[in-house]
């Protein structure tokens, strides 16, 4: 059985869930209340293969909301993602990806120190960031988005913003591994680890993202949007491709213009239905068959009874790890959201 | 689970935290002497479990003695009287509901509430605990267990009907427990204990409990929550 352990993006959007979904006990409450509440399965999935195989899965909410990162209640928010993880063992999931912030949370606050959870040892085989799937997706995404727009990759500038963290950087090795990109830009907020990361690829221009934007026909969004930086779209390349690989994803929202294409990041499309209910609750246009790359990960993974922790860590995404998991994900029928044009 | 407070911050001898000790190492030494007796009550009211009752009641006895062992380790004389005053309404109703033979809502109070926020509290208390109380929390803990599970399973074996009767038995109870939360929030702060880690660890066991029985997602939902924000 996988596992998928979500959130929802803001207070405003877990109480409207709730109430939607039948728990006014929930749907009343303030932030006081979802740092005391507990992580519950909320959804049981069934997934079927192109190959024919089925297999089932369980989504666990965290109860996590964003809120409690801004207003400094670490120590809740670091609750919520090991009691949710916990929550997964106990319940016999074999395979649970950890979506959302849940698994920046558990990199960023050191969480693989505990290891025990009440009467439970957590067996950190069991989960996975999602992040090779994800860091694949976006990058097919981009060799697939520069085709549709008839930008040339081998005369293209590409900037990836974020271009540090776990799937930031493994979408720049394999822009620089698989693809003839022209130039590479690197934008991030800690200079020690884009100059890391420039001196592992040999190559690779590292720009603040003012520099960077106006020089980018395709821009890979992998980190959160700074507060107070406004795109100014007649600065931008015409055309550009935007791939917003944050979550929420509201790149759209911020952007509307016809040479400005943005494409949701990270996202895959099954070929077939999914049954389940929880992808109707974060919006995605298509919800049975639309999801994020992360969560497809822990059904790949089940699909194939890898039962490890395939994306676990930082920055150890390999290109051949992201071949292999490309390679399970078009065997299942997943592929990478296009732009519709 | 666990809590980040390093050991080295708290003064296990200090003024301030004997006497918040006092209250909660008396809160856990009366808590034990009621399990004892409501186990040893449950017994005749199910003669055919008299054994397994007389058993559990015994080991809430030796918990008991632990943890006055814990008090005489911090030289802290223990404030029984604020105890039973504390306990005094979870006690009132299961002696009503004794007196009516209402099996399955003595069953909530005792094996289901009472365990499930001794198992929250002593796993918060654990990583804060001083050595001497840790030890013989640990091992207290998992009896615990064991005594939720007895509870867990009478009352799965006889779900359906029993239902409306454990729903009942948590719409009068847990509102107690949260008062009793609040009382002591202060003095459980003082011993490195997080009231909202607190609720969230009972929530989380007593849904897994609530979940074992039998209830709906749903429902384990309301019922857990139940009366927590008026609280």
């Amino acid at each position: 059985m996988f596992g998928l352990i979500g959130h929802l993006t803001s207070l405003q959007h877990a109480q409207s869930v709730a109430r939607d979904l039948g728990y006014p006990e929930y749907a009343d409450q303030g932030l006081d209340f979802w740092c005391m509440a507990p992580p519950q399965i909320v959804d049981d999935i069934t997934v079927t293969s192109i190959t024919g195989q089925t297999i089932y899965g369980k989504y666990v909410e965290s109860c996590f909301l964003p809120e409690m990162l801004a207003s400094q209640r670490i120590k809740a928010a670091t609750r919520k993602i090991v009691n949710a993880m916990a929550h997964a063992q106990k319940n016999g999931i074999n395979i649970t990806a950890l979506g959302g912030f849940s698994s920046i949370i558990f990199e960023n606050f050191n969480l693989q120190r505990i290891t025990r959870i009440r009467n439970i040892q957590l067996d950190l085989q069991r989960f996975t960031t999602g992040n090779t799937h994800t860091a694949y997706i976006i990058c097919r995404q981009v060799e697939q988005g520069a085709q549709q727009l008839g930008i040339d990759l081998n005369k293209a500038t590409v900037a990836v913003c974020g271009a540090t963290g776990d799937i930031g950087s493994a979408v720049c090795r394999w822009l620089d591994a698989r693809t003839d990109t022209a130039e590479l830009l690197l934008v991030a907020r800690h200079q020690g680890r884009l100059e890391t990361l420039q001196s592992e690829l040999g190559r690779g221009k590292i720009l603040s993202i003012e520099e960077a934007l106006p020089l980018a026909d395709i821009v890979v969004w992998v980190a959160s949007m700074p507060k107070g930086i406004d795109i100014e779209v007649e600065k931008l390349k015409h055309p550009c491709l935007m791939i917003d690989g944050g979550y929420p994803k509201n790149l759209g929202t911020k952007i509307q213009h016809p040479d400005i294409h943005i494409l949701n990041g990270g996202i895959v499309e099954h070929s077939l239905d999914i049954d389940w209910k929880i992808m109707h609750i974060v919006n995605m246009n298509i919800p049975n068959r639309q999801l994020f790359a992360c969560f497809a990960e822990s059904m790949l993974l089940e699909f194939e009874q890898l039962h490890t922790n395939f994306s676990w860590g930082r920055n150890e995404i390999t290109v051949a790890k992201m071949e292999k998991i490309g390679e399970i994900s078009l065997k299942h029928g997943f592929k990478p959201l296009a732009l519709a044009i | 689970m666990p809590q980040t407070q390093a050991i080295a911050e708290i003064d296990f001898y200090s003024d301030t935290y004997k006497d918040a000790y006092s209250r909660i190492d008396g809160i856990v030494i009366e808590g034990e002497q009621e399990a004892h007796e409501n186990y040893i009550r449950l017994g005749e009211m199910l003669p055919e479990h008299q054994d397994d009752f007389i058993r559990l009641s015994k080991m809430e006895a030796r918990h008991k003695k632990g943890f006055e062992a814990c008090g005489r380790n911090l030289n802290v004389t223990c404030d029984l009287e604020f105890a039973r005053q504390f306990f005094a309404g979870l006690h009132q109703n299961f002696q009503a509901a004794a007196a009516e033979d209402k099996v399955a809502t003595c069953l909530v109070i005792q094996s289901l509430i009472i365990e499930c926020f001794a198992i929250a509290a002593y796993n918060i208390y654990i990583p804060v605990a001083d050595d001497f109380a840790r030890k013989i929390t640990e091992s207290v803990v998992k009896d615990e267990y064991k005594h939720l599970n007895y509870g867990e399973e009478w009352l799965k074996a006889h779900f359906d009907d029993v239902k409306a009767e454990i729903q009942e038995a948590n719409r009068q109870n847990l509102p107690i427990v949260w008062r009793m939360l609040n009382e002591v929030d202060g003095d459980a702060a003082v011993l490195g204990m997080e009231k909202e880690a607190l609720v969230e660890d009972f929530m989380i066991q007593y849904g897994e409990a609530l979940s074992n029985i039998g209830f709906s997602t749903a429902e384990i939902m309301r019922m857990s929550a139940y009366g927590l924000v008026a609280a």
